[in-house]
């Protein structure tokens, strides 16, 4: 079979192509920019909290958290961790955090500031300021806390509340939450503005805010195609084509018209029956947590076996749309998206008796309303805030759902963690463990 | 108070079975909750006649039942507490408070609250930072938690009784003070054993109850004589520790455990809750700015365009020099629980504000089973040679 193409069984959409394309030139544009000595924050992903006020300010913005991933994929991490443990930080730390405590040591102590050479998409240059947020996890303003060891400059922290399921419902309570939020969202433009020395463009933050939001409209009305019968949409189209909803990688009102595209040549799938796999689709799966970028060409082996990859972790994917028309406020519009991307599913768990509202409980709904016949659990070891809810959702599907899971261990940055292999050889037993859930569920139904 | 041991055998008692006197009063008829952090405002249930009962862990008992919810790459302190609970051993509780102190707790506490059956379980959340907006939105969210106790108990909570409540937690938390100034002298009349589990023991029964405990303690120590031994005196930094099992292993290789900065020792101590106006704003201040725990975000005051590492470390960590000088400090242990990430992060910090004023310090790292301490052992004796080399 050698020098033979290996037959590709995921029927990618023809419309990420050009998404990509964009998301590329994007990030090139703003390396490019980088390069030329513009401003450049650091920020962690913040479900569109400080994301709309950075891009509506024009300021060039890079994510550890994405550069991570890219060390460990173009094999430099692992330096990076090395000075990290050498600099005392504990190896069971985000393995992003302590790619970029080695990052920035190397930067700082060694090359005096200046990028260093093996870094890959042109590396991280010292930033005016850290954007940080208790969103996610702890790690999300600690790590930013800690660089203070290496970078003179300050950390700006957005604080999301995050109340409990039942909690949440309580007399005033949601829209005390909105009122914190839009306060917290008025200081940080107060403190942008002073570190950059212009004044926020109010017309031009409401036009960001209202492309990010019908942006994300479009992207979550493509996901919900997703529930036909074959799936159209396999979860590798949908890590290809999230950046510019998750990062806002690209000009949301561009990828706007591309996610509409996308939106026709999905419903045209659905409308025709087109299988997002060129097999039968025996199995519809769910994917929790990061995906092994690493090693995505496994999914090409499964679904070789029929397995249809048709939603993935709630942390990827936006709320369901939420009407906003009768409010003025771009600030008011981002405390309310944001907010509702974390509680949307509140009340749907509290109905369900479960309180695991966001990251957890969405999942089940997933499961459900996407038939899964199983589900995929990627268990990063250093990461906390991914690994939490797995064997707690593993019990729930199988106690309420009737749907089986495997659960494979990983890691975000050390790709040593994760076996494909291993995944191959596990398949065929996790089918029969599919197989006869199934018949489970139908008898009972 | 039933009747028996005194003083120092009496905590040792009440700490080996901490259970006992809450079961007892809960056959009383009293309302017990459970809390797990320190940012439970004990007060607001003392006003309501609640014992707070602080939630531990095991470090004997492997956890077997968690597994089934946790995965293993996990803060093993909260594993085992949540252990204990899945396999009923908490169930004398008529319910749980469940404060946002971390990643570990939050997101456990959502599956706790999905999987056990609790009469009363009440989430509060906690922001991340501390200025005067964030001390307000915590204080509406105290309010709630009022509402919800007076739910449980159908009674109100008057402004009277809140606030003798308060006095009565200021007075233990003087009390525990008295008891660390006790350790300043050379050599100290008590352990930093024995300290932990009197302050695991006062968490376990009604304040009132507690300062008397304390007061008997604090007697009994005071007429103690003083030990010989001279053995380098150390500080204890880090995530909870439970047992004393990790500062006895200090103990009886010579060194002195003289001070700590714990969430089971000084941390929920050191200051006191106001007295005027708003009550409840003084305990939004209280537990959120006064506690000192790596979960809130702390940081020197700036321009806003450059921070200053040095005076950000003595924002953070002043009080460590402070500990360092009153106490005489030789060194300090840093230990943290592994996936402890709040404190993970913290740890070169806080390394690099000890050298900054030359004091050595020791970082281990353990998963908070007993069994880890003899590997533990050989690390500490290796530290404290370097201390007595320079010490004596």
């Amino acid at each position: 079979m050698g020098g033979e193409e290996k037959k590709k069984y995921i029927n990618r959409l023809k419309s990420f192509l050009p998404l990509r394309t964009k998301i590329d030139e994007t990030y090139k544009k703003s390396i490019e920019a980088i390069q030329m000595g513009r401003p450049v924050a650091w920020a962690m992903i913040n479900a569109w909290y400080g994301d709309p006020i950075l891009r509506a300010m024009e300021l060039e913005t890079v994510y550890p958290e994405n550069f991570g991933a890219i060390c460990a994929a173009e094999g430099v991490a692992e330096s990076y961790l090395n000075r990290a443990d050498a600099d005392g930080f504990p190896s069971h730390l985000c393995g992003y955090a302590r790619n970029c405590f080695g990052y920035v040591s190397r930067m700082t102590k060694e090359l005096k500031g200046e990028i260093p050479p093996e870094a890959p998409v042109g590396g991280m240059p010292k930033p005016i300021f850290l954007l940080s947020s208790n969103i996610g996890c702890d790690a999300r303003y600690k790590w930013f806390q800690a660089l203070g060891r290496y970078l003179d400059v300050p950390v700006w922290v957005l604080d999301m509340p995050i109340p409990g399921v039942k909690e949440l419902f309580r007399d005033g309570v949601y829209e005390r939450c909105i009122q914190f939020i839009v306060e917290e969202l008025k200081e940080f433009v107060h403190f942008l503005e002073r570190i950059l020395g212009v004044k926020m463009d109010w017309d031009r933050l409401e036009k960001t805010v209202h492309d990010i939001e019908e942006m994300n409209r479009v992207w979550f009305e493509i996901n919900e195609l997703r529930k036909a019968i074959p799936c159209p949409m396999h979860s590798r189209d949908f890590w290809s084509a999230m950046p510019p909803s998750l990062f806002l990688a690209g000009k949301p009102a561009e990828t706007l018209i591309l996610y509409k595209e996308m939106w026709k040549e999905v419903k045209e799938r659905v409308d025709h029956k087109v299988s997002s796999i060129q097999t039968e689709e025996r199995f519809r799966l769910l994917f929790s947590e990061l995906p092994p970028w690493h090693s995505l060409s496994v999914f090409e082996n499964m679904a070789e076996r029929g397995w249809n990859f048709v939603i993935e972790s709630w942390g990827y994917h936006p709320p369901p749309p939420l009407d906003l028309s009768g409010i003025s406020d771009p600030l008011e519009h981002i405390a309310r998206f944001s907010f509702h991307f974390h509680t949307a599913y509140f009340k749907d768990a509290l109905e369900e008796g479960e309180y695991y509202g966001y990251m957890g409980y969405p999942l089940l709904k997933f499961a459900r309303e996407y038939r899964c016949d199983g589900a995929f659990f990627h268990l990063p070891l250093t990461c906390r805030s991914t690994s939490t809810h797995q064997l707690y959702l593993q019990e729930k599907m199988k106690q309420k759902l009737k749907i089986p899971s495997m659960i494979v261990s990983g890691d975000i940055v050390d790709l040593r963690l994760f076996n494909p292999a291993e995944v191959i050889k596990r398949m065929e037993v996790f089918e029969e463990s599919m197989e006869s859930y199934k018949k489970l569920r139908e008898d009972r139904s | 108070m039933p009747e028996g041991s005194r003083g120092v055998t009496r905590a040792k008692d009440l700490y080996r079975d901490r259970f006992r006197r809450a079961k007892e009063l809960k056959g009383e008829g009293r309302k017990i909750l459970g809390y797990i952090c320190l940012h439970a405002p004990l007060e607001m249930m003392t006003a309501l006649q609640i014992i707070p009962f602080r939630m531990l862990g095991d470090i004997y008992e492997t956890p077997t039942q968690v597994d089934r919810f946790l995965p293993r790459a996990f803060c093993p302190f909260v594993r085992s507490v949540f252990d204990l609970s899945l396999k009923g051993k908490y169930d004398f509780l008529d319910g749980m408070l469940l404060v946002h102190s971390c990643d570990a707790m939050e997101r456990t506490g959502r599956i706790w609250e999905s999987v056990v059956d609790h009469h009363y379980f009440h989430f509060m959340d906690l922001p991340t930072k501390v200025c005067g907006r964030h001390q307000k939105f915590f204080r509406e969210g105290l309010d709630d938690f009022k509402k919800t106790l007076e739910e449980l108990t159908g009674k109100e909570l008057s402004f009277g009784e809140l606030k003798k409540a308060i006095e009565s937690h200021n007075e233990q938390r003087s009390l525990v003070r008295s008891l660390y100034e006790i350790t300043e002298k050379v050599p100290p009349k008590i352990s930093g054993s024995e300290i932990l589990q009197v302050i695991g023991a006062i968490t376990s029964i009604p304040v009132e109850e507690g300062n008397k405990l304390l007061r008997e303690v604090l007697a009994e120590i005071r007429k103690r004589k003083s030990g010989k031994l001279k053995g380098p005196r150390i500080l204890v930094w880090g995530s909870v520790l439970d047992h004393p099992a990790f500062v006895e292993m200090i103990e009886d290789l010579g060194a002195h455990v003289v001070i700590d900065d714990l969430c089971t020792g000084t941390r929920g101590y050191w200051a006191d809750v106001k007295l005027d106006g708003d009550l409840l704003s003084s305990l939004a201040y209280y537990y959120l700015v006064e506690l000192r725990c790596p979960r809130t975000f702390k940081e020197a005051p700036s321009d806003g365009k450059r921070k200053d590492y040095s005076a950000d470390l003595e924002e953070r960590f002043g009080y460590l020099r402070e500990f360092t000088k009153t106490w005489k400090v030789d060194g300090a242990i840093l230990q943290s629980v592994k996936y402890c990430d709040c404190h993970g992060f913290e740890v070169p910090q806080v390394k690099d504000y000890f050298n900054s004023f030359g004091i050595p310090s020791l970082l281990l790292e353990h998963n908070y089973m007993i069994a880890d301490r003899e590997i533990l052992k050989t690390r500490v004796e290796a530290f404290l040679e370097i201390l007595r080399g320079g010490v004596e």
